[in-house]
């Protein structure tokens, strides 16, 4: 896939160049592309002079950084204690269904992505699903279409 | 000088050096799998637990790894208690599990007295016991070459993108250093393969023993500042060579001395 490299150089250009600041570029760039392009961690470890291989560690670590490309609409379904027992099992099968992919992938036209969180310390609104940063609280089977925007 | 008491007896340590080399010092057997004199200590094994207290300390005990603690004037060390031995066992039950097929593990468990674990044996399990020695080398070489990737169950050690590693040289610190042997590699002819990349290897002008990878010596001439001719020879080659050069010394200041 191609991509914008002015993009990549921009947000390289404004952060420090210093190995301390690794997570925060990774961080912006995951916010821009929604993932880390493979151009991007080579772009980064040689402007912050951190070796690929550390770049990579830090990349594959953390769940917030992701190296395969995901969609414009990133589903994510949380799966802690309070969810699973209100349902969340139910919803995540009933999402999945509506969109034809599991857990962790992305649709073929890239416009969906599901994830599976643990915990994002709303209990009380359990089951809960965030649509793009957005918080569903409460969630029935019965209005996922309308929360994922599909008839 | 610190004088610390080691199974009972009041033994001398170095200042500032860490409890296990003390230990070892005495001959007293303590299983490590992660540790090596060449690079820093991690203690990721935990292996090498021991047992501390001090007198001042009113019979409370702490189980430390023994190659992460610097020695402590008064510091009394228990290498072999009861508790050691369950904890250490436990341990090795872990890695029998992970790593049944390795032999290295197999003969500790054995020592021991396991000889099987009772945790769920993984099928698939590998030899590497993400001690990261391999990793902690390469850093320390400077090559930066493989490193850590993902994490929990599905942690390994790789080079970046998953491919193979394009800053390796092909030096074989990470195979001789890995404990448990994981690290494969191949020398076949004129060609060294570890890591899925294959490196050319120099051979000696004189007897044609193969010596090391291209990219190696490139690295030590550069690094090391060593001449291109240092590489022309192999290590057993080189030693003739001096000693047939000391021997012309010596003949010619036998000259000079008649
Ligand atoms: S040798 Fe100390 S933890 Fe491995």
């Amino acid at each position: 896939m191609m991509h914008d490299l002015s993009k990549i150089e921009e947000i390289i250009d404004r952060s420090p160049k210093e190995p301390g600041a690794l997570i925060a570029v990774l961080q912006d760039i995951q916010r821009e592309f929604h993932y880390l392009p493979c151009e991007a961690l080579t772009a980064t470890s040689r402007a912050l002079g951190v070796p690929l291989s550390k770049v990579f560690s830090v990349s594959t670590f953390y769940n917030a950084f992701s190296l395969t490309p995901r969609g414009e609409k990133i589903i994510r379904i949380c799966q802690g204690t309070a969810c699973h027992i209100k349902g969340a099992k139910l919803v995540q099968e009933q999402i999945e269904s509506n969109l034809g992919i599991k857990a962790g992938e992305t649709t073929k036209d890239m416009k969906y992505t599901i994830e599976v969180v643990n915990c994002v310390g709303a209990c009380a609104m359990a089951p809960v699903i965030i649509v793009n940063n957005k918080y569903h609280g409460k969630v029935r089977c019965d209005q996922t279409r309308k929360l994922l925007g599909i008839k | 000088m610190v004088t610390i008491t080691i199974n009972g007896k009041a033994v001398q340590a170095n200042e500032g050096e860490m409890l296990l080399a003390a230990i070892r010092r005495q001959g007293i057997d303590t299983p490590a799998l992660c540790h090596h004199d060449a690079i820093e200590p991690c203690g990721s094994c935990r292996l090498c637990m021991v047992e501390i207290t001090k007198k001042e300390w009113e019979g409370w005990t702490r189980s430390v790894t023994s190659c992460l603690y610097p020695v402590e004037p008064g510091l009394i060390v228990s290498t072999h208690t009861p508790q050691l031995l369950e904890l250490r066992k436990t341990i090795l039950e872990l890695y029998l599990a992970r790593s049944s097929q390795s032999e290295v593990i197999q003969k500790m468990a054995e020592d021991y007295g396991i000889t099987h674990s009772s945790f769920p044996v993984i099928p698939d399990g590998d030899d590497c016991i993400m001690c990261y020695a391999c990793t902690r080398i390469c850093e320390e070489l400077g090559c930066f070459a493989i490193s850590a990737v993902d994490r929990g169950h599905d942690k390994k050690v790789s080079g970046p993108l998953r491919q193979p590693p394009p800053d390796c040289i092909g030096c074989l610190s990470c195979a001789h250093i890995c404990p448990t042997g994981f690290i494969k590699w191949q020398d076949l002819d004129s060609t060294r393969t570890i890591w899925e990349r294959q490196f050319e290897l120099l051979s000696c002008r004189t007897c044609g023993k193969r010596t090391i990878t291209r990219d190696f010596a490139e690295y030590l001439m550069k690094k090391r500042n060593l001449p291109a001719a240092y590489f022309e020879l192999c290590d057993d080659c080189k030693r003739t060579e001096t000693a047939k050069t000391m021997g012309k010394i010596v003949v010619a200041a036998q000259e000079v001395l008649k």
